[in-house]
């Protein structure tokens, strides 16, 4: 198919690249240099997708971001699908495959726009609010409806071939857009030497520079581009990010920038340099000295009858594509206006070769430079006129132009059908105000421009405006603005900006805008076709004045109502229109009205961006004990204990977790098992004052513990609850060795240092972690003496290194500190040693221990072997609501203490004190074979009615295969003064678990076995 | 008894095995990219020292400097004397290192020249960590994929090192000379970050020094 539409010169296209794509199934050509929208206009496509409500046929309007309709699904294969890119936005390449999100079954003959008129009542206005929100048990049957018949478009189903990247930047100046007054300001600002990120969300810089008819220095303002962009790169502390859009302005002047690094190469990245992947996208996460906002303006599209035919265009992106693309969307072009600066799309036209057939302007007298050459070119200017309907199907055929009053809102001619292919429309223009509202900054309207612009703000923008964003339109007044921007930023940040030449720009007269966004008709609003507000979401302004009547007066509840400024656009291109539609509904002031909110993201970023590379196998630190490679050699199965990964148990050939455990758990009970420690948290505490600060943290005394001793210790919170537990050894008399739960060692040792910083900074102690630096590994059984005396010159006589001892020597040759604790009840030595041997040592233990039958254990045998002896583990048998009397373990706490410690007063708390708490007992299921679930709620009545009482839950549940029964830990109200009663689980299922409230300690309650 | 124990921890005879061991490193030694624009060396095995005290102290400033021969470095810096190191961690905290096995006999001396009366801590932190060494054009460009911290020379020239973010975890970054930067990684952690590290670092070329 040949490109109807392409002229036959002119363009920023490279003529000699010519580039296949698909559209909807079809193979077109465009060239390089080309957006998708610009191929597919050069192609003479028309319907480019079918609206959202009313499935109506629908064409491209703009030529940036604002574009409403060519949100399309790209990609040729299933896992690299795209969807909802503007195709304004996407370069072309060869190959690129795309297709309409919307539109089903396909665009051109669509069912739904046969039942549109149907759709459209099965959807009025409010839709959302009525419909979704009563009743919401039907939500999933209206979304699956609402998502196939607006086809927003699909994620893909496979795995996205590409990788994503982030990095951090850091710079003085960023300057966001490069038009003519980002160009102008990162010069500005690169000449001082400051550093400046120059970032702008097109294919190359130059913004309204690339298409304009206006000259610099006599010359077309790209050569001014170009020369410009050459000096920026021989700055080496400037950054030029292209294909880059600043999609987020966040606090403390953090700003987010979306790059787009290989999306103009092809559907997937290329590989790079070192034949490495590149990043598809990169977010850049910027922190700015200052921001210079220079995003310019998105033109404003008149609100008329029919507003939504293929073929009605803003009139910008109409001199976008005939001059940056060569294209002409059409033969014979309308153009409406409020404005002269609208008139060079009809000079463009014309220098085109093209008709221009009218141009209704709704000011009653312009006399503007360029609206006098239009004239003397011999176009005819109506004024105090407009268009206010359209006629056609899937292409404009014809405008119907009318004198209008615009205050009266009165249509005052009876106008006549002018035929025509193209209608370009321009009600003015608003300043990109987004990202300057970002973080809650009101935009402020300016009457004299008809425009929002970006508010005084709360001050925690760091930001300066320059250029159409800040209300200044003239090309020479935005460089120079621009330019002062950057000297400003740059002074701003501790650099001294050097004075710079401003090209030279033409002299022309322009007169005022006046006010128009919706151009009156004969008929009233609700009963005059459709004047569409937004474009994408399928709002009217009858359907804003519905809103209106009903009611919602805030813009954000006529926002939801309506939907207006929903989806991928978000509202660039109507809100303005719609809101001034409802104040005028409600007879007030546009500004009285107000914005909605403006929140990142400014264009949709695809997840895989946001995640960058934390996926995979990088998505979470792992961390390993300096004996990962041997448990992974033997087999063992891992369980996550915060970000570590220790064995969970270690299967044999055809054994279940259940098998397993029952295994290794009779092996320590009957003779020796080996398990890896090394993750407890161990914190070095050293200085004269250690032993009181001990005294102060843990409920427990320590002032008598002596040198070579080790102690059990329980922490709490203010509030007298539970926080970690572990044992800690007097290795010298200033001098001890602190340890935590696995997943509680960074949180006791901040918590150490809070208090030695805040409260009492006078005790004389130091913490340190040395967690990773020694590598822990426990023997446990009645055999584990037998074994360590084969490899340690310790002497382990029973009375010379007795239980809650510890000692040094080597052990396998290497020097060990062994600490006899255990948390299984039987005989256990903790080797620890330097982590760097520890893989040795482990070896060696191994080898020494066949005789032994020496097994290695995982945590789920840990588990149990310690919930036999009623050992609690803190965060499981704990949750932050239980004290130490609650756990039964009033023997850990030190009452007589002469100084407070952290607990005693918050434990002593009336509440605290009850005796119907939930106590932590022993439960032992009637049936020995049925384990009950962790977590399981529990009753005293079972044949009572929902909702039952609950009075507690089972903490800890194990099959045991040294006792032979199940058994359980759990808290039941008042369950110490309960032994021997029953309590009842009901389940899920309707079964109930009966089990009878015992003791937490099953097995050896005198603590033989680990005393010997 | 005295008041604190100090320990040999070292063995004399036995290799250690460094947090990376693993990783084959050696192995990799001349097989990564030429032209590489990042250079990574891990400095094995070293001794670790977490030094505590009070900088204000002249008792305590004047023990390190007569044990050490460097003075206590200032905050986010890093002294150096010959192969050892000294920096500065947090207002009362310095990491040395030290070469491999004089970590024991550092301890003892810095513990007698800073004498019984003062309040201090040497902790040996040998085992627990391990040192990177990062050198080459783009080894600043990759540590901005990596953490939020200003790698720029005018917030971080040479001798200044700081604790950050780094991925999803955090670490020590020395800057040592224009080029080279060293990573301080805690030894749990030291594949997550070797594995961030060959990824952050393959656009630009990777390639593993002995």
């Amino acid at each position: 198919m040949s490109q109807v539409n392409r002229l036959s010169r002119g363009g920023r296209i490279d003529r000699s690249q010519p580039l296949t794509f698909t559209f909807n199934g079809e193979t077109y050509q465009g060239y390089a240099g080309d957006t998708l929208a610009a191929a597919l206009l050069a192609n003479g496509v028309d319907v480019i997708g079918r609206s959202f409500k009313y499935s109506r046929p629908r064409g491209i309007v703009a030529a940036g971001a604002e574009e409403p309709n060519a949100v399309l699904q790209i990609g040729s294969r299933e896992e690299t699908q795209i969807p909802n890119v503007r195709a304004t936005q996407q370069a072309l390449y060869s190959g690129l495959v795309a297709a309409s999100t919307n539109g089903w079954p396909s665009v051109n003959n669509d069912l739904m726009g046969i039942l549109g008129k149907v759709g459209g009542k099965m959807m009025p206005p409010g839709f959302y609010y009525k419909t979704f929100m009563y009743p919401s048990s039907l939500w999933m049957t209206y979304e699956k409806y609402i998502r196939k018949a607006a086809g927003l478009g699909r994620a893909p189903l496979e795995n996205d071939p590409d990788i994503y990247d982030h990095i951090n930047q850091h710079c003085d100046v960023l300057v966001i857009g490069a038009g003519p007054a980002g160009l102008a300001a990162a010069l500005a600002a690169g000449r001082s030497g400051a550093r400046v990120i120059l970032a702008d969300e097109q294919e190359e810089f130059g913004g309204s520079l690339l298409d304009t008819r206006e000259t610099l220095d006599g010359k077309p303002a790209a050569e001014w581009v170009a020369k410009v962009v050459a000096e920026l790169k021989t700055l080496p502390e400037v950054t030029l990010l292209p294909r880059a859009t600043v999609n987020g302005y966040h606090d403390h002047n953090f700003l987010t920038i979306h790059e787009r690094r290989t999306d103009h190469l092809g559907e997937t990245a290329p590989l790079g340099a070192f034949s490495a992947p590149q990043a598809r996208h990169r977010v850049h996460r910027v922190r700015a000295g200052r921001v210079v906002l220079a995003a310019g303006a998105h033109e404003r599209p008149l609100v008329y009858a029919n507003n939504d035919v293929p073929g009605n265009m803003l009139a910008g992106a109409v001199s976008t594509y005939v001059r940056r693309y060569g294209v002409a969307p059409g033969k014979k072009l309308v153009l409406a206006t409020n404005n002269d600066y609208a008139y060079r799309t009809a000079l463009d036209w014309l220098d085109a070769g093209l008709q221009v057939v009218a141009v209704a302007d709704a000011r009653s007298n312009p006399r503007g430079s360029w609206v006098e050459e239009v004239r003397s070119r011999g176009v005819r200017v109506l004024t105090g006129s407009s268009v206010i309907d359209v006629r056609g199907g899937k292409r404009v055929e014809a405008a119907r132009v009318a004198a209008i009053d615009p205050v009266a809102m009165k249509v005052t001619s009876p106008g006549e059908w002018l035929d025509c292919d193209l209608v370009a429309s321009s009600g003015g223009y608003s300043p990109v105000v987004h990202l300057a509202s970002h973080l809650g900054g009101r935009p402020e309207w300016r009457e004299d421009i008809l425009a929002f612009v970006p508010g005084e703000g709360n001050g925690l923008q760091k930001r300066i405006d320059a250029g159409a964003v800040n209300g200044v339109f003239k090309l020479g007044d935005v460089i120079a603005n621009g330019f002062e921007a950057g000297v400003k930023a740059a002074a701003e940040t501790g650099f001294k900006a050097t004075a710079g030449d401003l090209p030279r720009t033409e002299k022309r007269v322009e007169e005022a805008a006046i006010a128009l966004f919706q151009v009156p008709h004969e008929k009233p609003t609700a009963r005059a076709p459709k004047q569409f507000v937004d474009l994408q979401n399928d709002v009217t302004a009858a359907g804003i004045e519905l809103a209106t009547r009903e009611g919602f007066e805030s813009v954000e509840h006529v926002k939801r109502y309506t939907a207006l400024g929903f989806g991928t656009d978000q509202g660039k291109l109507g809100n303005i229109n719609g809101l001034a539609i409802a104040a005028r509904s409600m007879g007030i002031s546009i500004p009285q009205m107000g914005t909605t909110m403006f929140r990142p993201n400014y264009t949709p970023v695809t997840f895989g961006a946001v995640a960058g590379r934390h996926c995979g196998h990088l998505f979470e630190p792992k961390r390993y004990t300096a004996m990962q490679a041997w448990h992974v050699a033997n087999g063992a199965e891992f369980e996550d204990v915060g970000q570590w990964k220790r064995p969970w148990y270690f299967p044999k050939k055809g054994e279940d977790l259940h098998a397993a455990v029952a295994r290794e758990c009779l092996a320590v009970r009957n003779s020796v098992g080996i398990l890896d420690a090394s993750t407890l948290g161990k914190i070095d505490i050293q200085g004269p004052d250690a032993r009181e600060f001990l005294n102060r943290v843990y409920t427990n005394a320590w002032t008598k513990l002596d040198v070579g001793k080790a102690r059990y210790g329980l922490m709490c919170k203010e509030d007298g609850m539970v926080f970690d537990d572990g044992v800690t050894a007097c290795l010298a008399d200033n001098h001890f060795l602190m340890t935590t739960t696995t997943g509680g060692a960074a949180r006791v040792l901040q918590w150490l240092e809070l208090y030695h910083q805040t409260e009492w900074p006078e005790l004389k102690v130091y913490f340190t972690s040395v967690t990773d630096h020694w590598a822990t590994m426990t023997l446990s059984g009645p055999n584990s003496r037998k074994l360590l005396a084969e490899v340690t010159d310790i002497d382990l006589d029973k009375d010379g290194f007795p239980f809650m001892t510890w000692k040094e020597g080597n052990v396998a040759g290497v020097p060990a500190r062994v600490f006899r604790i255990s948390f299984t009840g039987e005989l256990s030595y903790e080797v620890n040693v330097q982590a760097d041997y520890a893989l040795g040592v482990w070896e060696k233990l191994i080898e020494a221990g066949k005789k032994y039958d020496l097994t290695p254990y995982g945590t789920e045998t840990m588990h149990v072997l310690r919930a036999e002896k009623g050992f609690i583990i803190v965060g499981q048998d704990t949750d932050a609501s239980v004290t130490p009397d609650d756990l039964n373990m009033g023997w850990c706490v030190g009452r007589t203490k002469p100084f407070s410690w952290i607990g005693w007063r918050g434990m002593n708390r009336e509440d605290c004190l009850r005796e119907d708490r939930k106590q932590l007992v022993g439960l032992k299921p009637i049936d020995p074979l049925k384990v009950l679930p962790e977590g399981a709620q529990l009753v005293f009545d079972p044949k009572q009615s929902i909702p039952m009482t609950m009075v507690g839950h089972v903490t800890s549940s194990y099959m045991s295969a040294t006792m032979g029964h199940s058994f359980a830990m759990a808290v039941v109200k008042g369950g110490l003064k309960r032994m021997g009663e029953r309590v009842f689980a009901p389940l899920a299922d309707g079964s109930v678990i009966e089990a009878e409230i015992v003791s937490s300690v099953f097995y050896d309650p005198k603590g033989e076995r680990q005393n010997v | 008894m005295t008041a604190v124990n100090v320990y040999k921890q070292r063995p004399d005879k036995i290799e250690g095995q460094s947090p990376l061991h693993h990783a084959g490193l050696a192995e990799l030694v001349g097989k990564g990219k030429s032209g590489a624009g990042v250079h990574l060396r891990e400095k094995k095995l070293l001794g670790h020292l977490t030094l505590r005290g009070d900088a204000k102290d002249p008792a305590f400033a004047g023990g390190v400097h007569k044990a050490l021969g460097v003075e206590l470095p200032v905050a986010l810096t890093l002294v150096a004397n010959g192969s050892l190191s000294l920096q500065w961690l947090a207002p009362d905290e310095w990491l040395l290192i030290v070469p491999r096995g004089e970590e024991f006999a550092t301890e003892k001396r810095l513990r007698e020249a800073l004498g019984n009366e003062l309040h201090y801590a040497v902790v040996n932190v040998s085992g627990g960590q391990t040192l990177l060494e990062l050198s080459g054009p783009k080894v600043r460009e990759m540590l901005m994929k990596s953490t939020s911290y200003d790698v720029h020379p005018s917030n971080f020239p040479v001798g200044k090192a700081v604790g950050t973010h780094f991925a999803k975890t955090q670490l020590v970054i020395r800057h040592t000379a224009e080029e080279t930067w060293e990573l301080v990684v805690r030894r749990s952690f030291a594949d997550y970050i070797w594995l961030w590290l060959q990824d952050a670092s393959a656009e630009f070329g990777l390639a593993i020094e002995a």
